[in-house]
Parts: C-alpha cells; structure tokens; sequence
C-alpha cells in the first residue's frame, strides 16, 4: 500500500516535471513551446529563460520544456505541443539526425519551428535554426589573445575532445589569427578533453617541460578554470589565459584579474532572437531571413565581465 | 656425453631462472626504462620540481589502486571508485560552499574542514560497503554491483548541484571552513600533502598485507575461497572490508582532486577506475584473485603516470598516448603469462 | 562406555529431494582409530561433514563428555576440539606453508602483528612431528599434492585436536608417507585422541581400526569392534544383500576384438597420472563394466577414447583403424560414441523436443538440400522410440516430460542414431530409479546382442555382476584387474579398486 502510494507520488512528479510550468498568463498571442536539453546545465537554463522572457514580453503564453538530450523524449514533447496547438516551436534538439523526423512532424501540423544553438541535418524543415559563430567567436579570443600577448612569446593551446566538431572548430579559429604572428611560438598543444581534471594535470607537466610561458588559450573555460589552478599552485600569477564560452566562473576570475579574457555564447541572446524571428514569421509570414543564421559570439574581458550573468549580457 | 648434456642442461636452466628474475622485475624495469627515455626524449624531465609534480599527478592513480589492488586480490573487481571520487569531491564541495541545508528547522550549518574530510571519507566508505553487502549477502557479481553503484553514484554526483561546479572553494574567514585547499596544493619541506598521504596509505596498506591476520584472510580468500572458509575465515567479512578500504582510498582521491583544482566538478574521477585497475595489473596483480603486492601497484601506477607525463612533455598526441598506453598494458599482462608460464615449468623441470 | 568423547544420535541429514543420512548413531572412542565405511554416496562424508561443523543435522542429537553440543562452523568445531582432514585438499595455492596452517587463527602479538617467527617456529616443530621436511616457507602451491596433503594433516594438527578426523587421508600418499602417517596416528592414539578414519582401503582400516561403523544407503549398517571383524564382514555389510536386476545372459557369443586400445596415458595436473599406462581391447558382442572409486579414472579413460582430452598419448584403433590424434566427430563417423555422465548438462539440450534431442547427433542423416527433412527423420526417430522402448508420448513431446530412465534412454538413443559400433556409457545407472535402471540395462543387452560393443562404468557393485560379462577394475589410473563376471568375487573387485601396483611417481 505504502509502495502503491510511493510510486502515484513518484509518477505525478514526473508528470509535474515535464509540465514544469503550465500556461502561465492568457495573452492573446497563442502558445509558444520552448525546449531544450536540460535545465540543469546554466547554458540551457539560460536559453529557456531568455525565450520565455521574450515571449511573454510578445504577448504569447509559453510552456518550458526539457528533453535530456533524448530524441525519443523530444518526438513526445512535440506530439503534445502539436496537441496542445502550439503557435511554434523554439528548440535546442537532441541529435542532429534524430531531430529531423520530429521537426517535420511539427511543420506537417503547421506548427513552425525556430532552433536555436544546434543545426539539423536537413534544410526547409525548420523556419530558422541560429547557431553560434564558433569561428568567429574564436578568432575574436585569439585576437584579444594576441593583443595581451603583445604579438610574442611561447604559449600553450589546450584543445576539446578531439572527436568533437566544436573543438577542431575552436581550434583553426585561433591558429587563423595566431599563425599570422611568427613570434608568437606554440609550444606544447594537448586535448584535456573539456576537463578541468585533465586540463590541471596535463597544465602542470607542460610547465614543467616549458617554464618559459607567457600564454594558456584554452578551448573552453573548465579547461581554463583547470589551467588557472595548475598556473597558482606553480605560483605563476604572470600568465595570460583565455577561455571560451562565458562561464560565471571565468567571469569571476576575470574580474579578479586571474584570467585575461574568454567568449560569450549569448545563449540568452539566442533564444530570444529566435522568438522574434517566431513572432515576425507569424505575423507576416516570413522571417526576412535565411534558414541558417549564424550568431556571433561576444568577448568577455574586463571592460564588460560584470556585466555578464549565466549567458546573458547585461544591455 | 652424459656431462655434457647434464651441463647443458644446467646452462639452461640457468638461462630460465636468470630469465624468471628479469620478468619478475619486470615492472621495475620498465618503470626505469620509460624514465631514461625520457630523460633523453622530454625537455626539463630531470629535475625534482617534475619528480615532485609526477607524484603528485601519480598520488591520484596510486591511491585508488591500493583500494582496487584489495579487492582484486580477494578475486574481486571495483568499478565505482571513479564515481565515488566525483560524488566525495562534490560532497565536499557543497558543504563548503552551501553548507548542510537543513530546511525542517531552517538552518544551513557550515561544518569546518576536517569535518568535511570526515563526512566525505564516510560517504565513500559507505559506498564500499554498499558494494560489498551487494556482492556478498545478495550475490551480485562484483562486476555487475559496482557497475551499478557506479552510475548512482555517478548520478547522485550530479544531482548534488544540478550538474554544475561547486567553485571555489577557498571557505569563508567567518564561518570557519578555510584551509581546505592545503590537501591538493599543500606541501610540507617541500613535498606536496598529496604524496605524503599516498605513502602514508601505501606503507599501512602494504603492512596490513603482508603482515596482519586480516591482509592474510584477504590473499586467502582470493586463492582458494572454501579453504579459506573452512579454515574459519568470515569470507563475507572480509570481502565487504576490502570494497569498503576501496571505497574509503576513492574518497580521498575524491579530496584530493577537489581541492587541487579548488573546485568540484560532477564529471570528475570519469574513467579513474580504469587507470587504477592498469596500474594493479601492471605491478603483477592477477584478476583472478590471491596475487599481487601494494608495492607492485605502486610501481605500476608511477609507470602509468611517469608515461603519461612525459608523452605530454615531449608534446604527444592524446591520441598516440591512449595507443601507447594500452600497448604498454597489453605487453605487461603478455609477460605476467610467460613468468607464470616459465615458473611453473622450472618447477616440474 | 566411559571413553566415548562424543556421542552422536539419531542424526538425520536431509537434501532437497534426498535423504543422506538417517537416524545414524556413531560413537567416538577416546585413543582410538574410529572407522567409518561405506560404499559411495553412503552417507560417510555427511556424517563427517556434520562432525566436523560444515553442515548441520536436520535432527538428531551430538554429545561430548555428557553434554549437549553443536557446531555452528569449522571455526566452532575447532574451538571445541574438532580437528579435520578434508579429502579434497583445502588449501591456499598462493601462500605458504605456514601461512597455510595458521590461515584464520595466526599468532598475533598486539591482536593485529602477525609473529611470523612463532608461526614458523610452530611449523617447523609439527612438520618434525610428521617426520617430513618441507619448507615451512614454500608456496602451498609448488608442493607436491603427497606434500599438501601432509600439511593439511599439519594444519589439524596445530590446534590440539582432541578429535581428528581424517577422510581418506591415503588417497594421494605412497607407501612410505602412508607408514609415516601411521605411525603419527599411533602417537596420537596414545596421546588419548580419537581418530575418525574413513577410507575404501580396506587392508588399512583392519590394520590401524579399533573400532567399526558401516554405513549403507544413509542408514547405520553394522557397528563393531576390531575382534569381531574381517575383511569378508566388511564388504558383506557394506553392500547388503539382494540384486537390483536379473541378469539376461548375452544371445550371442562375444565377437572378435574391435576396439583396441595400447598404452594410453592422460596426465593429470601436478605429476599423478589421470590414465596411466592402460592397454585394454574390447570385443563385439559383448558388456564390458569398469568398476571402480571416484577419481580411479575412469571417466577421463572415456574422455581421452573419445578425443576429448588432447593431453592423452597412446593408441586408439577402431576395427584396425588409428584414431589417435582425431577429432571427436571423425571418432564419432569411425563409429565410437560417448554417452556422458552429467546427461542433464552434456547429453540434452532441454529446450528441444524429444526428436530434437534423438536426431542431434545425426542431422546429416535427414538433410536434404540444407534443411531437416521430416519425411526422413520420422521413421527414423520412431524406430529408435520403439527399439529402446522409450515412453514418450511421440517425438514432439517435450524432453523434461519425459521420466530419469527414458531421459538417459533418449541419450543413448541419439547415440545409436549415428549407428556406433563401439559405446562408451559414463555411469549410465546414476540418478535414475530401479526400474529404469532395468530398463537401461536391458537395452544395453539388446544392443550387445545386435553386435555392438558396450562398456560402461559403475560405482556400484551389484550393477557389474547383474550386467556385464567381462568386469575390469580401475585404481590410481590403471586396469588392477580384468575377469569374466563368473570368476568376479565381490572380495576381489573391491581388494583391486584400492589397489596400488607401486610407487606413485612423486615418492
């Protein structure tokens, strides 16, 4: 019986998870559905928020969703936003292949879907899909890099997961901007895999082999955040480190002076830009704008590293 | 004609012990031999600043091996110690940063360091026994039940802050839990705090072995569980010990990581496991069970780290690293074969 | 009696499905060697177990010095003056000597330092005791298993047992370590312990026993002392009287010579032999039964006939053909077959039907064009139901429907599907009730009579009398006799089964 009971709390909580929060204001502007892959993770958190936010600033009632970067989990949200007769979509997906089904299910009921931060593997099934200049982003850290670096000195690249796409972009990013500099030398470049973990370990063999260091550019900021620590527990407060994607972390160290700059990903811009997009292509049909639409990315140093909130900028 | 084929036969028999001692030491040779290489091939690899960060970065490896060597021996397998390193650094973690929320009665109590060193030590050796209780009173595969508290504990990891970073986690002056960076970057006369608890454990551990009743039971257990039990050993007793020291040395590596990097990461401690298992197995611990040395394992994890280490000075891929790595396990496991093989021939021989 | 230190009675001892000991009294005699006998599976190693604190009695009474006891472990036991030499050794191959003997009681100081140099000390002095010289500080493992089995008695030793028990402590000793270890039990017995002593070897026990306990079928049989007993006595209460089926004499006369077989030898691990040296030929026509212990070697005798243990050296000939080095099928096509022991695990696959299991062996008889063909296989399956009168109610029928004796009938009926000429069966009477065990026998006759060679083995010796014509005896991996049934006395089958012809290897 006590089971019985357990088990109808556990499932109405599940139930009140994905309808974590119901309609909220009955505005005129009809149903937007906002999902994306978690709400754990600040990054998505921070997409939600500023979707939503903008919606309800639009006049459209909105329901939040997350699909725990399950494709299986994601074609079920969509089945109930097509139920509820949503007005549109806005989606961070679940897999690039495995969304594309789904999308298209969405667009056969006439709803429109707006993805924001992942592209799909198909085109002319979503209305928009933002993604991130990660290229840009990257030649913008490289360059403040540069500047710090006064144009010379040996520095160390620490690199993504060399399987992911993101980490081979981030990469050629920075070499486009470093390499035209000769007497900026790089002299040792490993992956630590996005870990901070490996990031502290691999940091600290490296500046055994090469004391001679002026500059650490890392491929995101908990591969900066591990850099740092190794950097301080060598005493070494007269490195220059530079990070990508605009952790509060690295916000917190820029603004101590700790590390020199890193790259916003304005997910909270994001999301709301492609609100806006939903709201135009609504009301007028289109959205004046290609498909594919690339963001670009903000640098982070101390002149605006204050101003920075979870993904968001202040304006 | 019969001396000659008498000497000749000694002479080989000579060759194959002179050989037996040489794969015996095999561990130790190639820890010498990897280092000499890179005395030549790595910049800056002889000095004692890089001996000093190789043990620190080898303390990590070693101190989850000494754990797994003891359940190895008793023919045993611990796959959680990597989670458990995650969830103790996030548990302590999160009672420097937030504290212990109590909402019932509407207080958050800050416990001070050493507190916090407790509780995090508690919680991994309660995982221990979690999978010793698993594997002993349910009869659950080792394999099987530390896979499974590997993802909980994995996943509790995560739950603990939604998946994101505790950072910073320098205390406050006026809730009195400061100081707990010392564990990861301390150093007294010069020796990280780090490696002076990696041989503090390793030289209990390797005495608890060899010369304590219960190091006993544990050997006898792996080598030939009835006998053992008919010999009056509390098998059961003595499995859930050893998976509780496991999950105990996993804590501490769990301290350890956390406090390095002033930060505790969910992720963190990924794979760990697996390294801890390399290194036990390359110092000649047999994963069938009854077999091996702490002395050995720490061995195999300097050799593991000082490769390590020194791929990433001379600026090897990640990629050649995880290659050579394996390779380097594959060889160690090949020549245990042939030790055991040439041994057991010398003795019917 | 005054000198009785233990006391057990009406001990029953009950397994799911089976009855292995019941309402057994047996008394233990201060300073002197207590027997215990009884053929295979007669409850002496349960008694034993229950003595010695592995198992406990489902019913039944244990007293020592008037007073009510019981064991809750070996550790129990022990502590109360138990001491036992098991028959399987029980020891850690990975440590040592020493370390061996005081496994789960060393000699601490400060309860937590082991004191290797009292340990050691004491090992030294017991291994003086049993006038032998290992090395307290060898690894178990490197010991020669005559070796091992003298630091098993070591370990017993250790504790100051007021009882020993020691369960066929001769098994794996040659004839010098055997006196030694006489001449040990001697000492003790004066030191006022009580020896249990179970062994088949029936010359030993008048030689060393003072008093005897017979066990038969789980119940006590005779007890006695030494005065009142001889060798004859012995095997008479042993068996008990009564056969288990008729015997059908052969309807023809034994044929030439088919299967021969020339100085096969299967090495065991360590340095016994499983099969040592064993020249043997079979003949056509007629039921040849291997008798012999557990562990005489006659399953891998089996084995290595049918190509199963590549160890095995020596030559196998089929009606003049060499098989030896051939694979199990190309053994099987020259038409020499293996019915196993374990049927449950080696014979059926329990999940097809009684034609499925039939038909296994010999698909290739009914494939036509890659698939079974039915019209094919039917009759044949049918013939055989028929021919070995297996109750099922057709070849669909599901295995397990079927009863113990028609299980081990369609096994052996999958064999003669391949149409063998030579069949080994392993044990066929075991676990099946005494009507089948008729039946299997009978058909065994009926395939004997058709010109088939048959040899089996048996633990039991009533079946070797009541079926085969010719009766070979096998000890320590070698034929210690070979009779015709008529000529087989019981004396002498069971004289040859612990017989050893000479000096182990190791000595």
């Amino acid at each position: 019986m006590k089971l019985v009971k357990t088990l109808a709390a556990l499932a109405l909580g599940a139930m009140a998870g994905v309808a974590l929060s119901a309609p909220v204001l009955a505005q005129d502007g009809g149903l937007m559905v906002i999902i994306t892959p978690s709400h754990d993770n600040p990054f998505f958190k921070a997409e939600a928020e500023g979707a939503q936010a903008k919606a309800e600033e639009l006049g459209y009632t909105t329901q939040v969703y997350s699909h725990d970067d399950d494709a299986n989990k994601q074609n079920e949200l969509i089945d109930s936003a097509i139920a509820a007769g949503a007005k549109a979509i806005i989606l961070d997906n679940a897999g690039a292949d495995a969304s594309v089904a789904a999308v298209q299910k969405a667009k056969d009921a006439g709803i429109p879907s707006f993805l924001i931060d992942r592209e799909i593997n198909a085109t002319g099934v979503a209305v928009a899909q933002i993604v991130s200049n990660n290229y840009q982003g990257a030649t913008l850290g490289a360059e403040a890099f540069v500047e710090a670096m006064g144009e010379e000195g040996n520095y160390v690249e620490l690199t993504g997961k060399e399987s992911d796409t993101n980490a081979g972009i981030r990469s050629s990013g920075y070499h486009d901007v470093i390499d035209q500099y000769p007497d900026l030398v790089m002299v040792a470049q490993q992956s630590a895999n996005w870990s901070q973990t490996e990031a502290f370990t691999k940091m600290e063999s490296i500046l055994q082999a090469n004391p001679d260091i002026k500059g650490v550019i890392a491929g995101n900021d908990t591969m900066a955040m591990g850099a740092l620590a190794a950097l301080e527990a060598a005493g070494r407060d007269d490195v220059i480190v530079v990070g990508f994607d605009g952790s509060n972390d690295v916000r917190d160290a820029i603004v101590a002076g700790k590390i020199y700059a890193t790259v916003l990903q304005p997910a909270y811009r994001q999301a709301q830009w492609a609100v806006e997009l939903a709201d135009k292509y609504l009301k007028e049909g289109s959205t004046g704008m290609d498909e594919k639409i690339s963001m670009d990315c903000v640098l982070i140093d101390e002149t605006n590293a204050s101003d920075l909130e979870t993904f968001a900028l202040a304006e | 004609m019969s001396s000659a084929v008498a000497t000749a036969k000694q002479s080989s028999q000579g060759n194959t012990s002179a050989l037996l001692i040489l794969l015996k030491l095999r561990t130790f040779i190639a820890l010498i031999v990897v280092t000499l290489f890179f005395a030549f091939m790595a910049p800056n690899f002889v000095s004692v600043a890089n001996a000093i960060i190789i043990s620190k970065h080898v303390a990590i490896n070693a101190i989850l091996a000494i754990g797994m060597t003891y359940v190895i021996l008793t023919g045993g397998i611990d796959l959680s110690v990597g989670s458990i390193v995650g969830l103790t650094g996030m548990v302590a973690g999160g009672l420097l940063a937030h504290g212990l929320q109590l909402p019932m009665l509407g207080v958050i109590i800050y416990p001070n360091v050493p507190e916090v060193i407790g509780i995090a030590l508690l919680v991994g050796t309660a995982i221990g026994a979690i999978n010793g209780l698993l594997v002993t009173k349910l009869g659950v595969a080792p394999f099987i039940a530390t896979l499974g508290t590997l993802y909980v504990a994995r996943g509790a990891a995560l739950l603990l802050s939604g998946g994101s970073t505790f950072s910073n986690l320098v205390g406050k002056e006026e809730l009195g839990n400061q100081g707990y960076p010392i564990i990861g970057s301390g150093n007294v006369l010069g020796i990280p705090v780090s490696v002076i608890i990696l041989v503090v454990l390793a030289l209990i551990a390797a005495y608890v072995a060899q010369r304590t009743p219960f190091g006993r039971k544990v050997y006898a257990v792996g080598g030939n569980e009835r006998a053992a039990a008919l010999s009056g050993v509390q098998v059961d007793r003595v499995k859930i010990a050893v998976y509780m020291i496991s999950g105990f040395c996993a804590a501490v590596v769990g301290l350890i990581v956390s406090s390095q990097l002033v930060a505790s990461h969910p992720a963190s401690g990924e794979t760990f496991e697996l390294n801890a298992i390399a290194a036990a197995v390359l110092g000649g611990t047999s994963l069938s069970g009854g077999r091996g040395l702490i002395g050995g394992t720490i061995i195999g994890a300097f050799v593991i780290g000082v490769l390590s280490d020194g791929l990433v000075m001379m600026g090897v891929s990640e990629f050649w690293q995880m290659v050579i790595k394996g390779l380097v396990i594959i060889a160690a496991v090949v020549l245990d074969q042939l030790q055991r093989r040439l041994a057991a021939n010398s003795r019917q021989g | 009696m005054s000198d009785v230190v233990l006391g057990a009675r009406a001990i029953t001892k009950t397994f799911p499905g089976t009855i292995a000991l019941q309402d057994v009294d047996f008394d233990v005699h201060a300073g002197s060697v207590n027997v215990l006998i009884g053929e295979n599976g007669a409850g002496k190693s349960t008694l034993m177990k229950i003595l010695a604190g592995v198992e406990r009695p489902t019913r039944g009474t244990i007293t020592m010095a008037d007073k009510p006891v019981s064991f809750a472990s070996v550790r129990d036991a022990a502590r109360q003056g138990i001491g036992i030499v098991f028959q399987e050794l029980n020891l850690c191959p990975n440590l040592s000597v020493t370390e061996n003997i005081f496994l789960g009681r060393d000699l601490t100081r400060a309860g937590f330092h082991i004191d290797r140099a009292a340990q050691r000390a004491r090992t030294v002095e017991l291994m003086r005791l049993l006038e032998h010289e290992i090395d307290a500080d060898a690894l178990v493992g490197d010991l020669m298993i005559g070796q091992q089995q003298i630091v098993e008695i070591a370990k017993a030793l250790a504790e100051d047992a007021r009882i020993l028990i020691m369960d066929e402590p001769t098994s794996a000793l040659s004839a010098s370590e055997v006196e030694v270890l006489f001449k040990v039990i001697g000492e003790l017995k004066r030191a006022g312990v009580a020896i249990i002593y179970i062994s088949h070897r029936l010359e030993e026990l008048i030689r060393i026993g003072d008093h005897f306990t017979v066990l038969r079928d789980g119940r006590l049989a005779a007890a006695a002392t030494r005065d009142q007993v001889s060798i004859p006595w012995i095997i008479e209460k042993m068996l008990g009287s009564g056969e288990v089926v008729s015997r059908r004499a052969p309807a023809i006369p034994a044929g030439p010579a088919i299967l021969e077989v020339s100085n096969l030898t299967l090495p065991r691990r360590g340095t016994l032999l499983a099969v040592d040296d064993v020249s043997v030929s079979f003949r056509t026509g007629e039921i040849t039964a291997i008798y012999g212990l557990l562990g005489a070697g006659r399953t891998e005798l089996f084995e290595s006939l049918y190509g199963l243990r590549p160890g095995a050296t020596g030559s196998v000939k089929l009606a003049g053909t060499e098989l030896s080095g051939r694979s199990v099928s190309r053994r099987m096509k020259a038409g020499l077959l293996l019915v196993p022991e374990d049927r449950q695990r080696d014979g059926l696959v329990q999940n097809l039907s009684v034609g499925g299991n039939l038909g296994l062996a010999s698909l290739r008889r009914f494939t036509r064009f890659f698939s079974i063909s039915k019209a094919d296989e039917t009759p044949l399956l049918q013939q055989v139901i028929r021919q070995l009168h297996i109750k099922t109610a057709g070849p669909d029928a599901p295995i397990t429907s079927l009863s113990g004796g028609n299980q081990q009938k369609v096994v052996i009926g999958k064999s003669l599907l391949t149409e063998p000429r030579v069949l080994l069966l392993d044990e066929p009477s075991r676990g099946i009730d005494i009507g089948a065990k008729a039946e299997v026998f009978s058909t065994m006759r009926d395939l004997a009579d058709q010109g088939l060679a048959i040899v089996y083995t048996t633990s039991d010796l009533k079946e070797t009398h009541a079926v085969a014509d010719r009766i070979l005896v096998m000890a320590y991996g070698r034929i210690t006799a070979d009779l015709r049934a008529e000529d087989a006395t019981d004396e002498a089958l069971v004289r040859a089964s612990t017989l050893k012809l000479d000096e182990p290897a190791f000595a």
